[in-house]
């Protein structure tokens, strides 16, 4: 999608001038790395392996660029090259060039303080809550005001130009509560990091876990690694050197990486997203996948604002427990979109994916307006699955009414019935009872039994018991013998049709009848044919006669209330009568 | 003759009895549901069993399955099912058990006590009932496209229903005022014109004439 939105547009004036001051940013950084390279000294022993640090910084602002522009909005790009600017700066200490010097000492542990503000502000780029910006405010304290004693009394890591006493005692003192204050800063990181991947969802922690730990290890084994690869594993200073270049140069690709693939807003897109919804008229898509790409979290979702139901609903029309006032779980926020005070939708996303609540909310008012496009139609949907689940319950409710009123005559009156005709047959039988009382109370029975095969046919005509007792086959078999015209029935599978949803069969039945019924009394047809034929999931029912052939759609209730239960149903119906060519009826209802 | 009754309705299965042992019939057990009544013929094994289609649990055809059940299990069992409907395709599960001793019949019957005791009598006897108005339905149908049914006199399709509601011929003659010799003569008439084999096994008349009158 995104990939058609560029496809589709051009660039915004905002967007190109954005991406030329990166391409200048870049192109000061190869020329600081060049100058650095003039600057240090190449002759030493260590020389060879002096010439990777401006690679190193290069890595730092290359990989900051790439993040930078990836993610304007987010503040990683820019810290990563910041922390390249430090790196540089506290490099300088090996030109010798004494002013040059003295800026290297002073920020010679200016990186590790931008590395834990780097671990803080991962991966939003911004700093989370009081403890945080005081932990970071520490670690810069640690690392440039606490150094300071270093190159003001000592005369380790320190230049001619800085010294202002010669006290190593002091300096020692000095050192030793830089390193007590950058323990503890690094000690609140190390809680306060492993809280944040303790309460991320897995697919976070795959990007979360390696760059906290390796940024980690960098800042708390960096300041001792000389001593440690020299003095502990006995490595030559070219080799030594290599891997502490190599460890710092790891350090603006994990955070780079970890950021663009753990995924992050791409705030510059936003315009741009705007544009495509405006023009492309590729809106008719859903939104949400669109905001999710641009804003770099996959898992965002736009519910639409169903003002009857006073309630969101997802795409298709379902309620969801979006918006501003829905509590939401741990990690995940919604904010509401408007349109002139009135709310039409929200946007739900992962908040520590996207960092500014700001930057959704300005997305939010750009596809305001394809929002509110799609809430209308959500909202239709919503209403039409509403109508579609109301229509259904009252066919389930006639066809329950019918078999309560069917069960009801059955257990009530036909029985009551057989007793009275029974009672007046006996009446009859009484010994001792005149010829004229014994053929009156027969006579009686008789007209009982006519008035219980008059039930016996409403009760029929109400709720077949073939339908009740044995199913849509023998059903539909025993209207067709009662037919008075010759009707030919086939059925497949010959064996019936197992167990049809009841809305099915009875359906299904009333079609079949009500056809039949217009056959006789309408068409004037010589025969007629039935066919019922079960395929796969779908039931085909057809009524055809040879009769005058003028039947519409539409002519009779009985016929089109039945269209309208097939409707329900979910089902088709094909009508064919041409004047003299019979009346030709086809009912499809799918049965799954 | 010993007799059980399946009826779910207390007042029917109550004066069903009463008729009943009116007519000298021995009620051994009156139950008002299928699961009673299996457990009674167990118990029993009686002569006969008059049984509704419809009872609990399901409403729908527990009669039916129960007496199929009865004619396999107890081959000297014979069993008549009452229903308020009557319809070919249970007049076809039911005749298909073998040797007779079966019955169907509109629940209406009941009412013409003696006509209904003469049946059950029969029915026990190793003969068949099917009730007049599925024969009537059948016969219908078979009027409006068989020439062989057409051709018969309105007497002869007389004779014809009667001979497929199971009926003896001295049952035959005594219904249509005639003589036994000729309801005799009638039915071999009738045979020829349909071209049935000539049995005078009443179960077997049943099926073959209501085989004939099936065909499409």
């Amino acid at each position: 999608m995104i990939g058609d939105m560029h496809a589709a547009v051009h660039r915004s004036p905002l967007v190109r001038s954005f991406r030329r001051s990166l391409v200048a940013v870049l192109g000061g950084g190869v020329l600081l790395a060049v100058l650095l390279a003039a600057l240090t000294p190449l002759d030493g022993s260590a020389g060879p392996v002096l010439l990777l640090l401006p690679a190193v910084f290069l890595v730092y602002v290359g990989t900051g660029l790439i993040a930078w522009r990836r993610r304007p909005s987010n503040a990683m790009g820019t810290l990563i090259v910041g922390a390249g600017a430090a790196m540089y700066l506290g490099n300088l200490w090996n030109t010798e060039i004494p002013l040059l010097e003295s800026i290297g000492a002073v920020c010679s542990t200016l990186l590790l303080g931008v590395v834990v503000h780097l671990l803080h502000a991962f991966p939003s780029g911004r700093l989370h809550g009081r403890i945080s910006v005081i932990t970071v405010a520490a670690g810069y304290f640690a690392a440039v005001i606490l150094q300071a004693p270093q190159y003001l009394f000592g005369p380790r890591g320190s230049t001619p130009m800085l010294i202002v006493a010669d006290l190593p005692q002091a300096a020692a003192v000095g050192l030793s509560v830089q390193r007590v204050v950058g323990a503890a800063v690094m000690l609140v990181t190390a809680v306060l990091l492993a809280r944040r991947w303790f309460d991320a969802d897995p697919r976070q922690r795959r990007a979360l876990g390696p760059v906290y730990s390796y940024g980690t290890l960098v800042v708390v084994f960096f300041p001792f690694s000389a001593a440690l690869l020299e003095g502990t594993f006995g490595l030559p200073p070219a080799a030594r050197g290599f891997l502490q270049f190599a460890a710092l140069g790891g350090i603006p690709v994990a955070f780079a990486l970890g950021m663009l693939l753990g995924g992050f807003a791409k705030s510059g897109e936003i315009e741009e997203l705007g544009t495509w919804f405006g023009v492309s008229g590729a809106g008719r898509q859903d939104v949400s996948p669109a905001l999710a790409a641009t804003l770099g979290d996959p898992s965002l979702r736009v519910s639409y604002w169903a003002a009857e139901r006073e309630a969101y609903v997802d795409a298709g029309g379902r309620t969801v427990r979006d918006g501003p006032d829905a509590p939401q779980p741990p990690g995940r926020e919604s904010v509401g979109i408007d349109i002139d005070g009135a709310r039409v939708g929200a946007i739900t996303y992962d908040s520590s994916l996207v960092g500014d609540p700001e930057l959704v909310q300005t997305a939010g008012r750009v596809v305001a307006i394809a929002v509110d496009r799609e809430r209308l139609t959500a909202e239709l949907r919503a209403s039409h699955l509403a109508l579609q689940r109301s229509r259904e319950r009252l066919v389930n409710a006639i066809d329950l009414e019918r078999r309560r009123i069917a069960q009801d005559l059955h257990d009530g009156i036909q029985m009551r019935l057989v007793l009275l005709a029974l009672e007046a047959q006996q009446l009859g039988s009484i010994p001792g009872t005149g010829a004229e009382t014994t053929s009156r109370a027969t006579a009686l029975r008789r007209d009982i039994d006519a008035a219980a095969a008059d039930l016996r046919q409403l009760v029929h005509n109400v709720m077949p018991a073939g339908l009740v007792e044995h199913g849509l086959w023998a059903a539909v078999e025993d209207l067709t013998d009662r037919m008075p015209i010759p009707t030919r029935l086939t059925m497949s599978p010959k064996s019936g049709a197992g167990t049809l949803p009841s809305a099915v069969e009875s359906t299904a039945y009333f079609v079949v009848a009500e056809a039949l019924t217009n056959t006789v009394k309408h068409a004037g047809a010589g025969s007629a044919a039935v066919e019922l034929a079960l395929d796969g999931d779908v039931l085909r029912v057809e009524v055809s006669d040879d009769g005058v052939g003028t039947a519409a759609p539409n002519s009779g209730a009985g016929l089109r209330g039945l269209a309208d239960r097939v409707d329900v149903l979910d089902g088709r119906v094909r009508l064919r009568s041409e004047p003299g060519q019979g009346t030709h009826l086809t009912v499809e209802l799918p049965c799954a | 003759m010993r007799v059980i009754i399946g009826e779910d309705e207390a007042l029917l299965r109550r004066g069903l009895q009463l008729v009943l042992e009116d007519h000298g019939l021995d009620v051994v057990a009156a139950v008002p549901d299928a699961e009673a009544l299996g457990a009674a013929v167990k118990e029993h094994v009686p002569d006969l069993v008059v049984t509704d289609i419809r009872m609990p649990p399901t409403h729908t055809n527990e009669g039916l399955v129960a007496a199929l059940q009865i004619r396999r299990d107890y081959p000297m069992t014979a069993v008549v099912v009452l229903s308020q409907h009557v319809q070919r395709r249970y007049a076809r599960e039911l005749l298909a058990s073998p040797n007779g001793r079966i019955g169907y019949l509109l629940k209406q019957r009941i009412a013409n006590v003696d006509a209904f005791v003469a049946d059950l009598r029969s029915v026990a006897a190793g003969g068949t009932a099917l009730d007049p108005d599925i024969v009537a339905v059948m016969l219908a149908r078979a009027r409006q496209s068989d020439t062989a049914v057409q051709s018969l006199t309105p007497r002869q399709q007389e004779v014809l229903a009667l001979m497929a509601e199971g009926k003896s011929n001295s049952r035959i003659a005594a219904e249509l005022f005639l003589s036994e010799k000729a309801v005799v003569q009638h039915t071999s008439n009738i045979y020829d014109a349909l071209r049935l084999p000539l049995d005078t096994n009443s179960h077997r008349r049943v099926l073959a004439v209501m085989q004939y009158l099936s065909r499409d």
